[in-house]
């Protein structure tokens, strides 16, 4: 019996965060999954967990709690299992750093181009009344307008650019760090690896000519080494979708 | 530990005023974040300052690291010295301080940077000489850092996004009364107290319109001000006002 749920979709950018940070704490959760491609999230069982109608979200006991980044490092402080925060202060700074970094830089790139490539193509053929009608109960305003973009194929070429153009410079900058410490930021493994993993995991097929054995030889090492560990395993078995299955790539050869 | 700081307001405020409230010793330096001063500093820049999502933030050095990101500051600060106060409590109130903190970074603190260059730092650029702000920007290694001092310089202001800005600082104001049961926002007083203040106290004549009716909004500021660690950080201000400065912020989420 377990106290815990988890509101999520595929072991993929957010809802993947928590999954994984679960996962290695050893903490055993009842996993519900939302079909984001479903709009599920906009569900009114669901609003009244969360209004704003993202996921993921968790909740504990009689405790309700949303932003995934927030939610890992609560799971690390509330669940016995291994430490995933460094314990030097400075070295905590650095890993909530490349977190920001990672939640308002570089995955917003990395998911306007998922959502271009994956998210609206896998929805765009439905019903386009029903369609409307989906998009017309999202509740927060921003993600109306994200949704449409997807929808209809809106987004601009400036957006596209300029999304690429962070995603290449954010592989050459955590290239850069890879090579300073052992993981991301300090040398034990932490939250910081466990959020750039759900942004990065899929680098290598999405951009593999910015982001392969040659030029990025310590991120793909790095990738690997969490790909191994045994609770990424476990949690990306969870997924059901092409986006989640892709993480076989990087099978060492 | 050696704190380059702006005048004490926004993420500056944050950080000095979070240093008296640990009583932890730091050497200060008030630099001019609003003439680009922070690309200048006899330091060793790492990723951490250039890349900061914060815009011109303060640089405390320490331990020879120049750092970035005023709450993640705070959290340093805190874990540095005695007993937890900035962030105490169990996981759950410390996720609640995370949360918000964070929705003031996102969400609040590009609104108030983008009213408050607005108002005041576009006549200060505009006043540059070309030569002199291409200078300036040439130290900036961040594109999209770079890309937002310019568009202040041209004055690129648009009614709608200054009025959705304003609507998020009507929102912060609407969410702290609706949290406020005794005297600080989450029960004791909190990071989370620090840093919604620092970048709303120069909304108070900004956005005037956005406090009205918020009686008890503008009593919670008072009780922050009124802390010895904000009013000391306050007296340091070079310029007596520190509420009219503004340097270049972070960015209005493009994305969602
Ligand atoms: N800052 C939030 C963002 C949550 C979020 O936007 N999740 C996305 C999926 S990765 C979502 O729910 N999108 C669906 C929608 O907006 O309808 C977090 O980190 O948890």
């Amino acid at each position: 019996m377990t106290d815990v749920t988890l509101y999520h979709w595929e072991p993929n950018a957010n809802s993947g965060k928590p999954m994984l940070a679960l996962a290695e704490k050893g903490v055993d959760y009842n996993s519900h999954y939302l079909d984001l491609l479903n709009f599920d999230q906009h569900d009114p069982e669901y609003l009244k967990i969360n209004p704003q109608g993202t996921i993921p979200a968790m909740t504990h006991g009689n405790l309700m709690l949303t932003e995934s980044t927030a939610i890992m490092e609560y799971v690390n402080e509330a669940f016995d299992g291994p430490e995933l925060m460094p314990s030097d202060p400075q070295a905590r700074w650095r890993v909530r750093w490349w977190m920001k970094f990672f939640d308002q830089w570089f995955a917003p790139s990395v998911s306007m181009m998922g959502w271009n490539w994956f998210v609206g193509p896998s929805v765009r053929e439905r019903d386009p009344e029903e369609l409307a009608a989906r998009i017309e109960r999202i509740p927060m305003p921003e993600r109306r307008v994200a949704w449409k973009k997807a929808i209809y194929g809106l987004f601009s070429e400036e957006e596209l650019r300029v999304s690429q153009q962070r995603a290449e410079i954010g592989i050459t900058l955590l290239e850069e760090e890879l090579t300073k410490h052992k993981w991301l930021g300090t040398d034990e493994y932490t939250l910081a690896d466990i959020n750039g993993f759900n942004l990065g995991f899929a680098l290598p097929m999405s951009q593999p000519d910015h982001c392969n054995d040659e030029k990025t030889p310590h991120t793909m090492e790095w990738l690997r080494k969490i790909y191994e560990r045994p609770a990424t395993k476990e949690t990306w078995a969870k997924g059901r979708t092409e986006l989640a299955s892709r993480v076989t790539f990087l099978e060492r050869q | 530990m050696k704190l380059y700081h702006g005048e004490p307001n926004a993420a500056s405020l944050t950080v000095m005023a979070a240093l008296f409230e640990k009583g932890i010793n730091a050497e200060f330096e008030a630099i001019d974040l609003c003439a680009g001063e922070r690309h200048d500093l006899p330091i060793t820049y790492g990723v951490e300052v250039l890349r900061s999502v914060e815009g011109e933030g303060p640089v405390l050095v320490n331990n020879g690291e120049a750092m970035a990101d005023s709450v993640f500051i705070g959290c340093m600060l805190d874990e540095s010295k005695g007993d937890a106060t900035l962030l105490a409590g169990d996981a759950y109130r410390r996720w609640q301080i995370m949360v918000w903190c964070r929705h003031v970074i996102e969400r609040v603190a590009p609104a108030a940077s983008y009213i408050g260059n607005q108002a005041y730092l576009q006549d200060a650029l505009k006043r540059m000489s070309d030569a002199d702000f291409a200078a300036l920007t040439a130290k900036i290694a961040a594109e999209d850092l770079r890309g937002r001092w310019e568009e202040v310089r041209q004055g690129d202001f648009t009614e709608e996004r200054l009025a959705e800005c304003r609507a998020k600082i009507v929102q912060m104001v609407d969410k702290i009364e609706a949290q406020l049961s005794g005297d600080w926002i989450f029960g004791d007083f909190s990071l989370a107290d620090l840093e919604t203040y620092s970048w709303l106290r120069g909304m108070l004549s900004l956005v005037p319109e956005s406090f009205d009716g918020h009686d008890s909004v503008i009593a919670w500021m008072g009780r922050v001000q009124d802390r010895p660690s904000v009013a000391k950080a306050l007296s340091l201000s070079v310029t007596g006002s520190p509420e009219k400065a503004w340097p270049v912020g972070p960015e209005i989420n493009r994305w969602g």
